[in-house]
């Protein structure tokens, strides 16, 4: 049955590699490129005191590089489209499932031998992926500290895995299901990008409860590393949130919402002690996830697709055992 | 295998079987083809031809051995082999003659009636 | 529902009691009840849409029934390994990996079944000249056809279901395919069904008959069997009704002077009137055929026909 897997999918499986060697090379080549090109610049800064601002001024690699390693965020959906879907549909569209499972193994057997290498090679691919694109950002992500950030959280560790898996079973689910390739491959495209969008912005910021943290105006709090910022405003002493500024602004109040202290103020003059002390009312308010947390939430996001996945899975499974081919 | 005659596919083997013996193309202990050679080169049910070689065995004419064949058990009643083409030949050549005398089939076939009326004719008288 | 039984006192290598299969709005089969005895090459005649595929797929397991049983090489198809190394199912699309070489496919069946025969499957395509290394994608219709059969007979099964396998063959192809059949069967250990539209290849070949129309079987059993049942009867046009009483009229033609009946016999028919004839099979198949709803009669008039 291995022999059968192996045999179909094969051209498909050199053509994956290759793509990955490419992808390897083109890593390795800019990747140590910024290393170097980092590690230059943080000696040069380190020796004049000047580091602080490194981070707006440095642009490590090309943009070009940049782009491509961003768009390996549809990676795991290419597993789906490409393996997924075609593997129980083809064999309906073909007729070939006539003689797959007219052959001496059962369906089941069929399912988790098929199942089982191609979510071993979707999983071994994307993983492969993140771990190169992982080890790229890593100047980056010293310099930006931004690797929490959705676009860049989705990239990088173990969550690429998790989305190749969900897609994989995604495709073979669609495929068994509707029994042609062209609407399974639609069905897949669509359902990843709507499952992983619905995920990225409405499950995972709660994931674990946001810390958030008030501050008075003129001690304003920063929350140290990669965190991830969730929301961050002003509020009146009495509570509401202050509008976001839009044109002029003093400590980022807008003029429309300053306290009557403050009138003169607006009009360009330096705010006196009395605008001073109305201000003091105010909170900031910073709501975020701090960087410690970075790891628990890849683990939590790849775990939930992981069980989208082995749901999908059971579902294909019982579609094709039970259903008439 | 004569896809239009109306005899079924078993008594057309068992046919041509006895023609064979009276041809002198069978003789006696010469070895029948077996039911698969027949199958494989007729494609007709190897049941039929169990059935044929059956039948030749019930009328004493071929026997089975077990593990070696079905073999011819003795002639048929009636002259000896090579006198039916030994005939035939001759009849060849007397068509022959008269279809170069200008005779039709209908003509030719009224003469062997003739012929064999007087000979009946003849046997009774 | 009436059919010519075989007695059989040898192995069955199917039964079926009252089987239907009803998708939403469509029945494709109702009311089978039919037994093929071991070592049998039964053909499965009707016209389309009649329901042999569905029939041939509902054995082989890949169809579950919505009404009725069946038991297949004594047991109910169902996903076991041992179940479905005992049937072989060539389905009429030829199901085939086409970007794979025939060699491909002996390979894969090496890996898929417990006893396979790939020798056997490499020697009948060599003796019919047919590559083995090409993709089966570029084989002819009736090479494809070849290599379908060669591979499903190397799963050495104990029953062989076919749906119409020789279809799309030119006749020396059709030949080839049926002599190869033959030959398995002669070998021992083999029942076929062998669907097809083309009765007088199948007369050659099959000793069993399973007919169905509309849905319904209309006839089963040994084809000399099915024969000897039935009659032409041929007489003047007068009241037959005394026939149609104690016998099955199959199909009745009535000219101006003369009635012809094909009657399916309940007993001898005593009738002097009659003159009686033997049927061929594909005249029976015809008038089984040409029958609107079992079992009412049909009657056809015939504008100056004589017979």
């Amino acid at each position: 049955m291995t022999w059968l897997v192996w045999r179909l999918h094969r051209a498909q499986l050199y053509i994956a590699a290759a793509l990955l060697a490419a992808l390897t090379v083109l890593l390795l080549v800019t990747g140590l490129q910024m290393a170097s090109q980092y590690h230059s610049a943080l000696a040069a800064c380190s020796a004049s005191h000047s580091c602080v601002n490194l981070a707006s001024t440095l642009f490590l690699g090309s943009h070009a590089v940049g782009f491509g390693v961003i768009m390996t965020l549809g990676v795991p959906a290419l597993f789906g489209l490409f393996w997924g879907a075609p593997l129980a549909a083809s064999e309906f569209e073909t007729g070939t499932g006539q003689f797959a499972w007219m052959q001496s193994v059962t369906r089941k057997r069929w399912l988790a031998v098929t199942a089982g290498w191609m979510l071993l090679a979707a999983a071994a691919w994307g993983g492969a992926v993140s771990g190169l694109v992982t080890w790229w950002s890593g100047p980056d992500n010293a310099l930006q500290l931004d690797q929490f950030k959705p676009g860049r959280f989705d990239i990088m560790g173990i969550v690429p895995v998790g989305y190749a898996l969900f897609a994989m079973a995604l495709g073979l689910c669609a495929g068994a299901l509707l029994r042609r390739t062209l609407p399974a491959l639609a069905v897949t495209l669509a359902g990843f990008i709507v499952v992983r969008a619905a995920v990225t912005l409405w499950l995972r910021p709660h994931y674990l409860s946001a810390i958030t943290v008030t501050y008075k105006l003129f001690s304003p709090f920063t929350p140290t590393g990669s965190y991830w910022q969730l929301a961050q405003g002003i509020r009146f002493p009495g509570g509401g949130l202050v509008p976001a500024p839009n044109g002029a602004a003093i400590d980022g109040i807008p003029v429309g919402s300053l306290p009557q202290a403050c009138a003169a103020a607006a009009s360009g003059i330096r705010p006196g002690p009395s605008c001073r002390q109305a201000l003091a009312a105010f909170h900031g308010f910073i709501a975020y996830q701090p960087a410690s947390r970075y790891w628990a939430f890849q683990g939590i996001e790849f775990g939930i697709f992981a069980a989208l996945a082995a749901a999908l899975i059971a579902v294909a499974a019982v579609v094709l055992l039970r259903r008439d081919i | 295998m004569d896809g239009r005659s109306v005899a079924p596919p078993y008594l057309q083997i068992v046919q041509q079987v006895k023609q064979a013996l009276q041809m002198g193309v069978l003789d006696v202990g010469d070895k029948l083809p077996t039911v698969r050679e027949v199958v494989a080169a007729t494609a007709i049910n190897p049941n039929t031809v169990l059935k044929a070689y059956r039948d030749l065995e019930r009328d004493g004419l071929v026997e089975a051995r077990a593990g070696h064949g079905t073999f011819v058990r003795r002639r048929l009643p009636g002259p000896p082999p090579g006198t039916h083409s030994r005939l035939g030949r001759s009849l060849a050549r007397w068509v022959a003659e008269a279809r170069q005398a200008g005779l039709d089939d209908e003509s030719m076939e009224s003469l062997l009636r003739v012929a064999l009326q007087a000979e009946t004719e003849e046997e009774i008288a | 529902m009436i059919g010519v039984q075989a007695i059989s006192e040898t192995a069955v290598a199917i039964r079926t009691a009252g089987l239907g299969k009803r998708y939403r709005r469509v029945t494709a089969l109702s009311d089978c009840t039919i037994t093929v005895p071991e070592g049998r090459i039964s053909a499965l005649i009707g016209p389309n849409g009649a329901g042999k595929t569905t029939l041939l797929r509902l054995l082989a397991g890949l169809t579950q029934p919505t009404t009725g049983e069946l038991t297949v090489n004594g047991g109910i198809p169902r996903q076991d390994p041992a179940f479905l190394a005992s049937i072989g199912f060539l389905a009429q699309e030829i199901p085939l990996y086409r970007r794979l070489s025939a060699e491909d496919h002996i390979r894969a069946g090496a890996h898929l079944n417990p006893c396979w025969d790939g020798e056997s499957v490499r020697e009948r395509l060599t003796t019919l000249t047919i590559p083995l290394d090409r993709a089966v994608g570029t084989l002819s219709g009736g090479q494809r056809s070849q290599v379908a059969l060669a591979l499903t007979l190397a799963k050495r099964p104990r029953l062989l279901l076919l749906d119409e396998p020789v279809a799309a063959l030119d006749p020396l192809a059709r030949r080839n395919f049926l002599a190869v059949l033959a030959d398995a069967v002669a070998a021992g250990g083999l029942t076929v069904v062998l669907s097809s539209h083309l009765v007088a290849d199948l007369e050659r070949v099959c000793d069993h008959i399973i007919m169905l129309a509309a849905s319904r079987v209309q006839l089963c059993g040994d084809i000399d069997t099915v024969l000897d049942a039935h009659q032409v009867l041929v007489g003047p046009r007068k009241d037959t009704a005394a026939i149609e009483r104690d016998h099955r009229v199959v199909q009745i033609t009535r000219t101006p002077r003369q009635v012809t009946m094909l009657v399916r016999r309940n007993g001898p028919v005593i009738d002097p009137a009659f003159q009686a004839s033997d049927v061929s099979l594909e005249e029976l198949v015809l008038a089984y055929m040409g029958q609107d709803a079992p079992p009412a009669l049909t009657q056809l008039t015939s504008i100056g026909d004589d017979q």
